[in-house]
């Protein structure tokens, strides 16, 4: 397998009120050229800022060092232009890059927000740019020039609350046109009539009308199938989904994993899946990875997590779990009616 | 003898100038230290249910007995009184406080709204409810967005039985917490319940967690019970077609190894 990306020694600070969190802390991590991968933990550990970070998108102020390296063959080349980002709510970002480990890793780029990468000095301690870039390149032999990911080209991101990926005043099939149009270059009633196929293939019921409905018109199941056939639309390498199902009812998350899992088999992309819910991740995923206190403390394959977990906080997480084979507390007490 | 007798429950909401049956001829029984669930996919009448049950809402039609008396016919200071043994934990109840409210000041209120204990005796029965779930005492004088979110739970339990409900309504009461937080609030529910004969109604969309921790279950579809029964009967074997889409639906495990 070749590795899609190589994210070496990541950490990200978060600074609020004055105080520093550490929220990574030297995460490396190869993410595998069509694999579904899972990023499990409990709140707090660290799952939206490896996936924000992936993706480019951390906000400003967040303290970033270590690298991300991205297989340079993967993705379309060049680019030119930073388009408008997907995510219309995603504010432009300043990052920071540590100097820890800037110069041990020569052949590999470093990470920011930095849209602008001709610019970008991989020494600086701190740099301008914009979230929707992704991640930053640097200048390198080994990887080449100006094939940077890209948000919305290259890879698609998906959120708990579809709400905050999608526009609440525009139709949803002009939104996912609009992906289309910026990346693919179509015009635009090709990219609409794109629109409309995506809408038939995440399953919405009557796509020819449901182009023109508004996000509020639909049911929270319907609004996260509109967020997926978005981030899908420009055909990106790498799906990420940040809790995707979470807010959604049992039978609805059922319906939208499988539907992730039909998309990415379909299109051949590598999908990362950050879910809290180790149940549902091993569902849908190859790997699994968990985080702890933003540390990276297991990564393998599912079957193995699960049977022979080999740190103690994953067979915490796994006996935690109950499931619907699960002895009953109520028998482990004793009490009864 | 049942704690809690719901019969016939309805209520209906308008929404786009349609009526929307949230709830539909809904019956049930609880007895003395028994869990019953409320299962269901979203939309289906569970937190409705929950409303009702509590007061917050008036049904349509229908009939809420709680410990004997017709709960709906209550007013006044009859209500307030039968109100203190009827208590809810909501999925972060402590929301609605202001965060900067202490943990002693959540617990003092119910406590002097009810008139448990006097002023002089309060701050001993505070102690003696952080204790009670398993906090310490210090936490008291910490203000609620202090505290994580599993210790909001437990003050949330406190407060809840700190005026020795008969029941306590569960909505969702688990649902944002992390496994292994999620594992000891249920522990201590149960532990309330053998040792003070709590009884609960316990809403909750995932059926692992029921199937844990319920005696009974009643599973709804668009307002209406689909079917009922002893919890592991229902979950290991469902008949209606909601019930079996539930648990289809449920993220399994398959582990290989023994725990
Ligand atoms: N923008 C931010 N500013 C300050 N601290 C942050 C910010 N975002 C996250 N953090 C902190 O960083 C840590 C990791 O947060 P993160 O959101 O990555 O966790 P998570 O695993 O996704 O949790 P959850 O399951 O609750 O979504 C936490 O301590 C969190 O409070
Ligand atoms: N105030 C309201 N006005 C109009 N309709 C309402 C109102 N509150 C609830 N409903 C509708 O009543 C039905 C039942 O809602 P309810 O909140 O009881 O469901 P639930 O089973 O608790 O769902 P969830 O699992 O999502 O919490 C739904 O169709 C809901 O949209
Ligand atoms: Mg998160
Ligand atoms: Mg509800």
């Amino acid at each position: 397998m070749t590795a899609l990306l190589s994210i070496r020694d990541l950490s990200v600070r978060y600074r609020r009120d004055g105080i520093e969190v550490a929220a990574l802390k030297g995460v490396s991590l190869d993410v595998e050229a069509g694999e579904r991968l899972a990023i499990i933990g409990e709140s707090g550990s660290g799952k939206s800022t490896l996936a924000l970070a992936t993706a480019g998108l951390l906000a400003g102020g967040a303290g970033i060092g270590g690298t991300i390296d991205w297989q340079a063959s993967q993705f379309q080349t060049p680019r030119s232009v930073a388009p408008p980002s997907v995510l219309p709510d995603i504010s432009p970002a300043r990052g920071e890059i540590g100097s820890s480990a800037a110069g041990s890793l020569a052949a590999t780029q470093e990470i920011g927000e930095g849209g602008d990468d001709d610019l970008i000095s991989p020494l600086a301690g701190e740099m301008p740019g914009r979230a929707a870039g992704g991640a930053t390149e640097r200048r390198s032999s080994a990887i080449g020039d100006n094939n940077i990911p890209l948000l919305g080209r290259d890879i698609g991101f998906v959120f708990q609350d579809p709400s905050s990926s999608l526009d609440p005043v525009m139709p949803v099939g002009k939104q996912i046109a609009e992906v289309a149009h910026t990346h693919l270059g179509l015009g635009w009633s090709q990219s609409l009539a794109r629109a409309k196929t995506l809408l038939e293939r995440v399953r919405l019921p009557d796509p020819e009308s449901a182009l023109r409905a508004y996000p509020h018109q639909l049911s929270g199941g319907q609004k996260q199938r509109v967020a997926i056939a978005a981030a899908i639309a420009a055909g990106p390498k790498l799906l990420i989904a940040d809790e995707a199902t979470s807010a959604l009812d049992t039978i609805v998350q059922a319906e939208i994993v499988s539907l992730i899992r039909r998309l990415v088999a379909e299109d051949g992309m590598t999908l990362v899946f950050v879910s809290h819910d180790i149940a549902l991740a091993a569902t849908l995923a190859e790997r699994i990875a968990v985080l702890r206190h933003g540390e990276l403390i297991e990564l393998g394959e599912v079957h193995r997590i699960i049977d022979a977990p080999r740190h103690a906080y994953t067979r915490t997480l796994l006996d935690a779990h109950l499931g619907l084979d699960a002895e009953p507390l109520l028998d482990r007490q004793g009490a009864s009616a | 003898m049942t704690v809690l007798a719901v019969s016939k429950l309805s209520k209906r909401y308008r929404r786009g100038g349609k009526p929307l049956a949230a709830v539909d001829d809904v019956s049930f029984e609880i007895g003395p230290a028994e869990t019953l669930a409320l299962a269901g996919p979203s939309g289906s009448g569970k937190s409705t249910i929950a409303r009702l049950v509590l007061r917050l809402l008036e049904p349509d039609a229908g009939r809420i007995e709680f410990e004997g008396a017709d709960f709906l016919s209550l007013s006044g200071a009859t209500l307030r009184a039968r109100r203190a043994r009827l208590q809810m934990v909501f999925q972060d109840p402590l929301a609605a406080f202001n965060p900067r409210a202490t943990v002693a000041r959540v617990l003092d209120d119910p406590l002097r709204i009810h008139g448990i204990a006097s002023r002089a005796e309060r701050p001993r029965r505070i102690a003696a409810l952080l204790e009670r779930v398993g906090l310490d005492a210090g936490l008291a004088a910490r203000a609620i967005h202090e505290i994580s979110g599993g210790q909001r739970q437990r003050v949330a339990i406190a407060r809840a039985i700190a005026t020795q409900p008969s029941l306590i309504v569960l909505d969702e009461a688990v649902s944002a917490l992390d496994v292994s937080v999620r594992g000891q609030i249920l522990e201590l529910l149960l532990d309330l319940q053998r040792q003070e004969r709590i009884s609960y109604l316990f809403i909750s969309h995932d059926l692992g967690v029921i199937r844990a921790v319920a005696h009974r279950v009643v599973i709804l579809d668009a307002g209406r019970v689909a079917e009922s029964g002893e919890a592991r009967a229902v979950i290991d074997n469902p008949q209606s077609t909601i019930g079996k889409a539930l648990v289809a639906a449920t993220p399994k495990l398959n582990r290989n190894t023994p725990p």
